[in-house]
């Protein structure tokens, strides 16, 4: 059999060993051909024996924690089959051969046009400016006193700075945590992105309630938000800039978003209405806006009037 | 001769015939402790006291005084809780329901058989005049409270004198006399310092002579009672409202229905500003006082509340402007009332045509779970399509027929004047 590669894979690093001799042992003793130092694996825990021209075969050592290939505990297995996943104790392996297919060579972030945003420092420093800018236009559009610098800064520094900071930490400590790489300029780029994109949807779904009379254009940007836009962008993220496989950046995804999502959901007014059916407070229309734009027709009093007497009262709680 | 005799004589008759004497708190309270009881109200399995007020002999003997709010609960929970009193001679007994009237916060109740003389009633005095409050303050025993008619207030709709003088919990539902010992009113509420509130007894007296036409049903739904009652009171007040004229106040830009009623009154309300403010708020609160006493949990309905809230700015930019009017617009039903005891609002959104003007208007309506027919109606506008200017208008009505509230709104919008 010609020489294999053995893929030693820990947290989402990989590392590989090529099996050119008759027979390799693999174990955390220092006479092994291969040293694994984790503590689960044993002394001498596996030893491969290349047999003939395509068949190999692989012999447990150990009894504390016995060897597992393919999710199966073997003593001695003889095979030709490639690639062979490997346990020894908590140190996953896989046994591949030379000619084994790799998958394409992804660009840099910033050499592809789609990820050119995400590649240089310079659009970070100009997104961070913008959050900041926002921060400050945000402070300025709410300060019905005279507008005070300082305050502002003090603002900016509480609400931008120390929150898209603190994201950025730690989600650079998660990303640290399972890939083993530090990627802050593109973490600073993507954190500020979907600040922006909150503030602007924000706006927006109020506006669209004015718009329609409703409360449903807030209701779905709340939930999507939520549940869909912030665990799809660090999906996106995962698979982009960590490039992490589909399925496992969609469940860190998940596990990632969670904590952020999980609180405010479940402070929604809708999600609080449906735990707890009732509510002293009369919940109305009483978004205004200065574009005044709005589908409802403008009514006469006696119309109002009319159609006022078919109000019927809430539902009573159970 | 025989003719200018007879004057004289009948002159010298008045001028000798002694005057009827007034008495004081020391004689009233003499004449009249055994004919003021503690009302009770007690539980039935415990045989304790729930509640307590006090009440006084009227009608025939057997019928006993007091205030609805003293024997609410047995209202509440029938089934639970009876009347009882027991005298300052340590007479007592059990008694029954037998008439309401929940918008001036009245009861009758009567024993089995009489239970001593009557006392005598007799119309208010004039304003300033002695009056005296009997009753059971804190369950401590009887005593008399001394003070002064300070008469009907027109702001309560003419349900309640002004006493000036000192009623404490334990004592609603006791009698209050002139000087010659007659009851003028039933204690029913204090403001504490020397301010209390009597129930005139002319609406006692309708009470006697209602029930004496057997026209309250004992057996009936006693909450469907106490809501009818609430609902009639409230339909005749609004629609006294609506046959008076307003007149009008100036807020600014606009021209609003003022002091619409004697009920009710108006206070400026604004906010102290900071001096660096970059706008200007004007705040005006009107509401009426003549609410009516509902149940323990409930408390009081009948509020009538308008609130006038103008917004201004020439420093602010529309998007600033429009920030703060919207964290502005939020006026509430000031009450934490629970699930068992009204549904939940429902609220519906228009663009109403108001003076040349254009209003976003909600109207909210909410029920009662247990008096039927009850409601609870919020409705709030605000101006829309100014750059700098805003404002709204918030009516708030509780314990009231749902459409008899529409003509009101009506009113108050057709009575709104827009000054350019």
């Amino acid at each position: 059999m010609e020489a294999l590669i053995l893929e030693i894979s820990t947290r989402g690093l990989h590392r590989y060993e090529q099996i050119n001799s008759e027979v390799t042992t693999i174990g955390r003793a220092l006479d092994n051909d291969i040293i694994l130092s984790d503590p689960t694996v044993a002394p001498h825990h596996l030893k491969i024996i290349c047999c003939g021209e395509s068949s190999l075969e692989l012999v447990n050592l150990t009894e504390v924690n016995p060897t597992r290939v393919d999710k199966r505990q073997v003593d001695s297995l003889v095979t030709e089959k490639l690639p062979l996943n490997i346990e020894l104790g908590r140190v996953q392996m896989q046994l591949l051969s030379r000619d084994q297919a790799v998958s394409a060579t992804r660009p840099l972030p910033g050499k592809s046009r789609r990820s050119q945003l995400f590649g240089h420092a310079y659009w970070a420093v100009i997104l961070v400016l913008t959050c900041l800018f926002i921060g400050g236009l945000e402070f300025f559009l709410n300060s019905y006193i005279t507008f005070k610098w300082s305050e502002m800064f003090k603002y900016v520094l509480r609400e931008n700075v120390l929150t898209i900071g603190g994201f950025v930490l730690a989600l650079s400590i998660l990303e640290r945590l399972l890939v083993n790489r530090w990627e802050i300029k593109q973490l600073v780029t993507s954190v500020c992105l979907v600040y922006l994109l909150y503030y602007f949807m924000t706006i927006f779904a109020s506006e669209l309630g004015y718009l329609f009379s409703a409360d449903w254009p807030q209701t779905v940007f709340r939930f999507g938000w939520h549940l869909l836009i912030i665990p799809a962008a660090v999906a996106l993220y995962l698979i982009h800039i960590s490039h992490l496989k589909h399925s496992r950046s969609i469940i860190l995804a998940i596990l990632i978003a969670s904590p952020i999502a999980l609180p405010s959901i479940l402070q929604s007014p809708e999600v609080r209405a449906m735990l707890d059916d009732f509510s002293s407070a009369a919940r109305y229309q009483n978004n205004l806006s200065s574009l005044n734009w709005h589908l409802k027709k403008t009514i006469a009093v006696e119309h109002f009037i009319e159609q006022a007497g078919k109000l019927e009262p809430g539902e009573f709680a159970d | 001769m025989l003719s200018r005799l007879i004057a004289v004589s009948v002159l010298l008759a008045g001028l000798v015939a002694p005057p009827v004497a007034a008495m004081d708190s020391k004689k009233i309270y003499q004449l009249n402790q055994d004919r003021v009881f503690q009302v009770r109200v007690l539980n039935r399995e415990t045989g304790k006291k729930s509640s307590i007020g006090s009440g006084f002999i009227v009608g025939d003997g057997s019928q006993v005084a007091t205030n609805y709010h003293v024997i609410g609960q047995v209202i509440l929970e029938p089934e639970l809780f009876y009347i009882s009193f027991i005298g300052n001679d340590g007479q007592e007994g059990e008694l029954k329901l037998l008439g309401l009237d929940v918008a001036r916060d009245l009861a009758l109740l009567g024993a089995e058989k009489p239970i001593g003389e009557a006392i005598k009633m007799s119309p208010l005095p004039p304003r300033g005049a002695p009056i005296y409050a009997m009753g059971n303050p804190l369950d401590l025993g009887l005593s008399i409270a001394v003070g002064t008619n300070g008469g009907i207030l027109n702001q309560t709709d003419d349900s309640r004198i002004l006493f000036s003088g000192s009623l404490n919990p334990g004592m609603s539902g006791g009698p209050t006399f002139n000087d010659q010992g007659e009851v003028i009113g039933i204690n029913v509420a204090t403001a504490r310092n020397d301010i209390s509130f009597i129930v005139p007894s002319r609406f006692l007296n309708e009470l006697i002579e209602q029930s004496a036409t057997g026209a309250f049903d004992t057996e009936t739904n006693l909450k469907r009672e106490v809501a009818q009652q609430v609902l009639a009171y409230e339909t005749n007040y609004i629609e006294q409202l609506m046959q008076g004229d307003w007149p009008k106040l100036d807020l600014r830009q606009f021209k609003l229905p003022g002091i619409i009623s004697p009920t009710v009154r108006c206070w400026d309300n604004s906010a102290k500003l900071s001096a660096i403010a970059r706008y200007k708020r004007y705040q005006i609160r009107c509401a009426n006082k003549n609410h009516v006493y509902l149940d323990e949990d409930n408390k009081f309905v009948g509020e009538l509340i308008y609130e006038y809230f103008w917004l201004e700015s020439k420093d602010l930019n529309p998007i600033q402007f429009y920030n703060l009017y919207e964290n502005l617009n939020k006026d509430q039903i000031d009450s934490k009332i629970d699930r068992d005891i009204v549904s939940n609002f429902n609220c519906q959104t228009w663009f109403v045509e108001v003076a040349s003007q254009e209003l976003k208007s909600n109207l909210c309506r909410r029920e009662y779970v247990e008096y039927k027919g009850m409601s609870d109606v919020l409705f709030t506008a605000a101006l829309t399509g100014h750059r700098n200017k805003g404002f709204f208008i918030t009516l708030i009505m509780t314990g009231v027929d749902y459409k008899s509230t529409l003509p009101l709104i009506k009113r108050f919008l057709e009575q709104t004047e827009w000054k350019p």
